[in-house]
Formats: C-alpha cells, sequence, structure tokens
C-alpha cells in the first residue's frame, strides 16, 4: 500500500516569553495560534515554558497550572482545525511541579508530556524546583502521525528519541529553552550549544527515519540568552527549516508526509531494531549496577557501572570468564 | 594566515564569533534594560578598551542617543585617556559630561598624606561609583558595568567600585577577546594598541605591575577554569608552574569579589538562599 502523499504545514513559534508573567504569554499564545491558523499551519509548536519563562526558580509554584484550568481550556478552545504543543508549569494533584508540554487539538488537551530528565548540573538548577516525569508515550494526533514529545534535556538522552519513535512516533517533537554558550569561533554557527542541538535533530530524525522538529525559544533571562535556531528535520536526516538564531518569529514549512514511508522502506532501522535484546541487557545492567548480579565480562574487581578495575588488563576473551577449579 | 595581522595578540582557543557575540550582548543588553523598565544607560567612560567596548556595545544595543558616558578623571590621571574617552563620545555621539573626582578623593585623604596608591586607587575607584550613580539617577538610565573576566578571576578590581553596575554585558570576556571584540565593533585602534591601564597612578600599566601579559593569562585562565584542567595539567600545557600557582591563588583569593556577601541563616526563608527569586520577576520593573 502506497503511503497517501499528504502535506502537514508546521509551524514554529519561537518566541521570547516574559518571565513570570503567564497573563502576557498566554495572550501571545492565543495571537500566534490564530497566526498560524492564518497561515494554514496544521501545526504550531511553541517553546519549553513558553507560557511562563525559564528561570523561574521560586516563581515556579506561582505560576503553575492544574490540567483542568480554564487558562489551559481557552487555549485548548483556540486550537479547533490545529494542533498546538505548548509547555508550562504542571501543578499535579499531590503538588509535584513538572515542566510540561501538551499537545492541544481541537479544544482538547490530547497529551500531555512532563519532562523526563532535569538537567541539574552546570547553569542549570532544575531538579530543585521540579519533579521530573515517570512516562514517555507516542500518541496519535489529528495529523494522522504519531506524536513523540520530549523536552529539552530528555533528547541529552539517547533513549528517549528512540523509545518514542519505537511506541509509535513518526514526528518527535522537541520544545527548548536552550541556553546559548560556549561561544567559539571554530563552530559552524558560531555558538557550542547550537551545534550540538543541530547535530542532535539530525541524528535523531535519521536514526529513527523520523521528522524531528525542535523549538528552542530567543530572549533572555537573566544572565542567560537563548538562541532559538529552531528547526525541521526530515526522515533523510536533512533540514527543511531553520529559523534563524535569535530572531523572535513565527516559521513554517510543508513536510510531506509519504517521506516517512519512502525513508523506512530505503532505511529500515526500525524495522531491524531489537527491543527484546535492549531489554534484556538492560534488565541484565540494572540487576548488576544494583550488585544483585556479577558482571561476567568485566574484571573480578571492577565498580558495578564499570568493566575495567583500576590497574588491571583485560585477561581473557570478553565473554568467557575464565573458571578455575570447577 | 598572516595577511591581516592583527594590532594585538589573540590566543587561538580564545577566538570567538564576534557577530554572535554582539547578538547575545544586543539581546541582554536590551532585556535588561526593559525588564527592569528603563530605556537608557549610563557608564563610566575611562579612555581604556573595556569601557570603550561597553560603551560601543550599548551604543550598538539602543542607540547612541539612549547612552551616557560619565568621563571621572583624578588630577594625575593620563590626559592622553581623557582624549581617548572624548574621541569615543564623539564618534559614538553619545552625551558625556566631565566630573573631576580630584576634590572629592583630595578632601578625604587632606590629613593623610602618606596614604598609599593602593588606598588611593580602591578610594577613587569607589568615588566613580558614587558619582556613576548619582548620575544614572539623573540621566535615568542604569549603570552598565565594563569589568572583564580576566580581571574579575584574578581580582583586579575594587569591590564596590569599578565591579559595581546594574549589569554587565562583558565580564564573560576575557580580555583578548575584548581586544577581538573593539576590533570588529571599530573602537579607535589607538585604544585597542595602548597597554592596558588601571590609571591609578601615572605611568602604570597592568602587564608592568602583575608582571604577566593578558594573552598567557587569559589562555591559562581559559585552561584552568573553563576547560577544568588541573594545575598539573596546565603545567603540561606549557605553562611556568609559579605563574600557574600564583594565578591560581589570585582567583582563590577574589573569590568573596565574585559574590555577593553571606547572610547569617536564621529565618525560615533567607534571601540567596532559600529564598530565590530571578531579579526579574514580575513586577521589579520600575513602574
Amino acid at each position: 500500500m502506497l503511503a497517501p502523499m499528504r502535506s502537514i504545514r508546521v509551524a514554529l513559534a519561537q518566541i521570547a516569553p516574559t518571565l513570570g508573567r503567564l497573563d502576557l504569554n498566554l495572550a501571545r499564545h492565543h495571537e500566534l495560534i490564530e497566526q498560524a491558523r492564518a497561515d494554514r499551519a496544521d501545526l504550531v509548536v511553541f517553546p519549553e515554558l513558553g507560557l511562563t519563562g525559564y528561570q523561574l526558580q521560586d516563581l515556579a509554584s506561582e505560576v503553575a497550572l492544574r490540567l483542568d484550568d480554564s487558562r489551559l481550556a481557552d487555549l485548548a478552545e483556540a486550537t479547533h482545525d490545529l494542533s498546538a504543543v505548548v509547555s508550562f508549569v504542571e501543578e499535579s494533584a499531590d503538588h509535584r511541579l513538572f515542566i510540561a508540554a501538551a499537545l492541544l487539538e481541537d479544544g482538547e488537551i490530547r497529551h500531555v508530556h512532563r519532562k523526563v530528565y532535569l538537567p541539574t548540573y552546570g547553569l542549570f538548577d532544575e531538579r530543585r524546583f521540579f519533579a521530573a516525569g515517570d512516562m514517555l508515550r507516542a500518541v496519535p494526533s489529528r495529523l494522522g502521525l504519531g506524536v513523540g514529545i520530549a523536552v529539552c534535556e530528555d533528547f541529552w538522552h539517547l533513549s528517549v528519541a528512540e523509545l518514542l519513535a519505537l511506541d509509535g512516533a513518526q514526528l518527535l517533537i522537541n520544545v527548548s529553552s536552550s541556553p546559548g554558550r560556549d561561544l567559539a569561533s571554530t563552530n559552524e554557527v558560531g555558538l557550542g550549544t547550537a551545534a550540538s542541538w543541530r547535530q542532535l535533530m539530525r541524528t535523531y530524525a535519521q536514526l529513527t527515519t523520523s521528522f524531528a522538529v525542535f523549538c528552542n525559544r530567543v530572549g533572555v533571562d537573566e544572565s542567560i540568552s537563548f538562541w532559538g535556531g529552531s528547526e525541521v528535520i526530515g526522515p533523510t536526516g536533512a533540514a527543511l527549516l531553520s529559523a534563524p538564531l535569535y530572531d523572535e518569529g513565527l516559521y513554517a514549512v510543508d513536510i510531506d508526509t509519504a517521506d516517512i514511508r519512502r525513508e523506512r522502506i530505503a532505511l529500515p532501522l526500525l524495522r531491524d531494531q531489537r527491543p527484546e535484546l535492549q531489554v534484556r541487557e538492560l534488565s541484565r545492567i540494572v540487576a548488576e549496577r544494583a550488585g544483585l548480579a556479577s558482571d561476567s565480562t568485566s574484571d573480578p574487581d571492577a565498580e558495578a557501572g564499570l568493566d575495567v578495575a583500576p590497574g588491571s588488563r583485560t585477561p581473557h576473551p570478553i565473554g568467557f570468564r575464565r573458571r578455575t577449579g570447577g | 594566515m598572516t595577511a591581516n595581522p592583527r594590532a594585538f595578540e589573540l590566543p587561538t582557543e580564545l577566538e570567538i564569533d564576534t557577530d554572535v557575540a554582539r547578538r547575545i550582548i544586543g539581546e541582554f543588553i536590551r532585556g535588561q534594560l526593559r525588564q527592569a523598565g528603563f530605556e537608557r544607560a549610563v557608564l563610566g567612560l575611562s579612555g581604556g578598551i573595556d569601557s570603550a567596548l561597553v560603551a560601543y556595545l550599548t551604543a550598538e544595543a539602543i542607540g547612541a542617543e539612549r547612552l551616557l558616558c560619565v568621563l571621572m578623571p583624578y588630577r594625575t590621571s593620563s590626559p592622553a585617556s581623557r582624549a581617548d574617552a572624548e574621541t569615543v563620545v564623539e564618534r559614538l555621539g553619545c552625551a558625556s559630561e566631565l566630573v573631576d573626582i580630584s576634590p572629592m578623593v583630595d578632601g578625604y585623604f587632606e590629613l593623610e598624606s602618606d596614604a598609599s596608591p593602593l588606598r588611593r586607587g580602591n578610594y577613587a575607584a569607589r568615588m566613580r561609583m558614587s558619582v556613576l550613580y548619582d548620575r544614572s539617577a539623573i540621566w535615568g538610565g542604569l549603570v552598565v558595568g565594563t569589568g572583564n573576566k580576566t580581571e574579575t578571576l584574578i581580582g583586579y578590581t575594587t569591590v564596590f567600585g569599578d565591579s559595581a553596575c546594574a549589569f554587565n554585558p562583558i565580564g564573560d570576556l576575557y580580555k583578548s577577546q575584548v581586544r577581538q571584540m573593539a576590533e570588529a565593533i571599530g573602537v579607535p585602534d589607538a585604544i585597542i594598541r595602548k597597554a592596558p591601564s588601571a590609571d591609578l597612578w601615572p605611568g602604570q600599566t597592568d602587564e608592568t605591575e602583575s608582571g604577566f601579559s593578558y594573552p598567557v593569562l587569559d589562555r591559562l585562565l581559559f585552561w584552568l577554569i573553563d576547560k577544568r584542567r588541573s594545575i598539573d595539567e596546565v603545567e603540561a600545557l606549557g605553562f611556568d608552574r609559579d605563574l600557574v600557582e600564583r594565578v591560581d591563588r589570585m582567583v582563590a583569593g577574589a573569590e568573596f569579589k565574585r559574590q555577593v556577601p553571606p547572610i547569617a541563616k536564621l529565618g525560615p526563608r533567607t534571601a540567596g538562599i532559600d529564598y530565590l527569586y530571578p531579579r526579574r520577576r514580575p513586577g521589579s520593573a520600575r513602574g
């Protein structure tokens, strides 16, 4: 069966949220959803914490929304005949605060992803203020595609894009508030962070043979400048849209969903994935790292999580532990 | 690659994309002012490269008509510095004021003619801060900092003096990178080429006073701090061990200058410890 060619217009709202001002940011979201609709977009994506700003610290609890909040319902209401991904601080019934990204479609909240990996190192301090999500799910959308949503740091962990693709995602969406840093003259775009993200998104798109959407904010919170550079990458790993660095705007591109089939036939990586092998090996590694089993292919004195013991050299072929006295 | 020799030495590993840096700094300056409810900026212009660069960057970000440069010479300050500062004002077409700080400094030290140059220098820096903040109230602008990363790391600053500001656009640029930026943005060549000086006394230069050159110091700090190399590792890169240890001590010794003073923890919530809000939280902007 041939996949019907279907063109989807993806719009990226590369905005500069005002820190802590839900009212202003909500108004901006409504405005851009209307603009996206006028531009005949099928999907409009907003950046991580686009409704609140990023560097919230103790403001997080003050701007948090419950999923039944009327302001979210109003935003969802604006999405008839349109899909939108928006991001905010979600407060759960037990008062945990999550960095959340929601898929809004046809007046409803279709899916909520809670950021799974919270960076708490370097310039990041997310774990101090937020709880980590525990779920990764690809979900169907009115676009006729499986959608997998992730938030910023989630994509600095290899397994996330893969799990979403295995779960049925054909469109991977990463919403980010990526602070620009590592200024250098040697990178293709003069900014280490931008070079890393461009590489990551191309790699994920190609290895999952999916469309990959990256929506990053612009503007300044405190010391941090966000660099934009939002992108849409096709299943071959080729960039279909690269928004400029630092410029606020709504950037759109038409994607041909038949590219997914073409690429998955030509490069059947997902077909050849071995999730059962991964589960088996992961179960083993988890047990070994917890000290519940010994690693049959590591040096006897190696610490959990390592194969090599200090000062030792592999005494025997990998996979065959020498048995003595047996 | 020596077709266009620079007026200064720029270590390869410190070279930056100046277009990207200008864009980030421009957004930063505009963001800081907007978020605080201000449209104007003020800075102390010495005639040196740091404040000249900040003047150019600020003018580029918000327009020269919104910038006030205050020249605050002391009676022993170099006339050449003042001339260089005036050139910057002229080229940018920004507002400027001249405030001679000699009476303030001399008034205080009148009965202490034996006060050391260091004490006088620090006092003068704090007088300039005082003048700058007062002029900022009249101008209706925020004070823009002009300290660079090198001097902040080694502590070559006067606490609550030249380091005092509302925000600092160049505090993460090493001196060598300040020079690269200054060249890219068009700071007059004479300012880029002259020997850096705190101008605390006639003829003083940073490099003769400290005994090391900025390109070497910048590289050393870059490897020690940004690249997280140990003292042994930087020595293996070819740096002189004594220099490395001396700089390492200076960086540690200046830690207090880079941080907000600690508050004794007593109550349930304490500013900076467990009461943590962004400076620019809702409601913080001037009305």
